[in-house]
């Protein structure tokens, strides 16, 4: 057993080496040749089982890859659609901000800006919570106002907050008059949340649809020329003694988040703050 | 049993070129003819191991263009050793696998330079184990050791009855 393993060894080294020598010497270059007949159809057959593998695995791994990728995009998407609405929301701000403090730097009289916590938007009450109040030395009666012109009047205060009565609730007041006529009139706020300007109709029959409606001043709680709306429609009465406007509120109401409290009292007509075009 | 000794002594020497390729890390690709054959020479001794070794190597030497003969050579010297050592070691443990892998590994390379060098093969000795020989030798060592227990797992789990 153990001389035959030793002849085989012997065998095998003598045939290679004899197979190297003569290779080196160039008598068989055609062994090579006739092993290839034998090995080329096998290896063609494992490259392709191999290539058929290599790519099945290629296909998986995309695959996983692929998933992987749609997922983070995915979550990318989200992430940037919130920061996306977030910058939108902060140019707005930004924007709403600016427009304040430059009516607050324009102003003539004493001004606090003051943030609207909270809304009570119910037909009995119309009013806004703003974050400023006693602390801040608000006072009852303080006209409040936007950069579009008159929300309204502080109705309670208290130690850290302010209501502010919106000039569509029903029991809203201000005495008012058209900038283009002068008629005097007082601008009520009614039940579903609109606005009318009440005038007598002796003075008010050059009134027309479009006209500025502004703060007269009169009464000294606001001062006088802070914009309230645009005359919508006319409510003609024929001889009564009053006639009715629609006012469309120059402030939407509903979308205020940022205001100025008059602290400076209300003596100085502030016309010269606001834009109306009218 | 044969068909199966024949396809893995055949296969595993044509293979080399081809599949070895797909097992390349950082541009080691396994000697698989060489982890065959010692695979087999152990199970069947030393004259299997030989002949294992020689007609792997040849095929390797044919399929990858060299020399005709070296690689048949030093794989059949390293089967027949195998073969004749296998009732004195203790292969099962991994701890002797792996380094049992890469010592063959490295005297198979050695044995190959010796070899080269009767023909004047040009390539620096240095060089040549530190970039080829030895990284082939770790990646055989635990390639190796992987199939030795992917081997008895699959003996244990067909043994086991179902």
């Amino acid at each position: 057993m153990k001389i035959r393993a030793l002849v085989l060894l012997g065998t095998v080294a003598a045939v290679c080496l004899l197979l190297l020598t003569l290779q080196m010497r160039g008598h068989i270059a055609g062994a090579s040749d006739a092993l290839a007949i034998v090995t080329t159809p096998v290896q063609s057959v494992l490259a392709r089982v191999n290539k058929a593998t290599v790519g099945l695995w290629s296909t998986y791994r995309d695959w996983k890859n692929v998933r992987a990728e749609n997922r983070r995009l995915r979550e990318e998407t989200q992430q940037l659609r919130v920061d996306a609405l977030r910058v939108t929301e902060t140019i707005e701000e930004n924007q709403r901000l600016r427009r304040l403090l430059a009516l607050k730097e324009s102003m003539p009289l004493a001004t606090l800006s003051g943030e609207v916590i909270a809304r009570e938007w119910g037909g009995w009450v119309r009013s806004l919570t703003v974050n400023r109040g006693r602390a801040d030395r608000v006072t009852r009666l303080t006209a409040v106002i936007g950069p579009d012109g008159l929300i309204g009047r502080v109705v309670d205060v208290r130690p850290g907050a302010s209501i502010v009565q919106v000039l569509t609730d029903p029991t809203s007041t201000v005495g008012a008059h058209a900038v283009r006529t002068r008629t005097q009139g007082i601008v009520e706020g009614e039940p579903r949340g609109t606005l009318r300007f009440k005038y007598m109709a002796r003075d008010g029959s050059g009134i027309q649809v479009g006209d500025v409606v502004v703060t007269s001043g009169l009464g000294g709680l606001f001062p006088g020329g802070i914009p309230i709306g645009r005359v919508r429609t006319i409510d003609d009465r024929g001889s009564a003694l009053f006639s009715y406007a629609q006012v469309t509120p120059a402030v939407d109401f509903a979308r205020i988040d940022e205001v100025l409290l008059l602290t400076g009292g209300a003596a100085r007509d502030v016309a010269a703050s606001f834009r109306t075009d009218g | 049993m044969r068909a199966f000794l024949a396809i893995a002594v055949l296969g595993g020497g044509v293979a080399h070129a081809t599949v070895g390729s797909a097992l390349r890390i950082a541009d080691v690709a396994p000697d698989i003819p060489l982890i065959v054959v010692v695979l087999l020479a152990l199970r069947r001794g030393p004259e299997f191991g030989c002949g294992a070794g020689f007609v792997a190597g040849l095929l390797q030497d044919a399929a990858t263009g060299g020399l005709l003969g070296v690689q048949a050579l030093t794989k059949a010297v390293i089967g027949f050793g195998i073969g004749a050592l296998g009732g004195r070691l203790r292969v099962s443990q991994p701890l002797v696998q792996v380094p049992g892998l890469v010592v063959l590994s490295l005297l198979e390379g050695l044995a190959r330079f010796g070899l080269l060098q009767l023909f004047h093969f040009p390539a620096p000795f240095g060089e040549l184990m530190v970039y080829v020989v030895l990284p082939q030798a770790l990646y055989n060592g635990f390639l190796g050791a992987a199939l030795v227990l992917a081997l008895a797992w699959a003996e244990t789990a067909r043994s086991r009855p179902s």
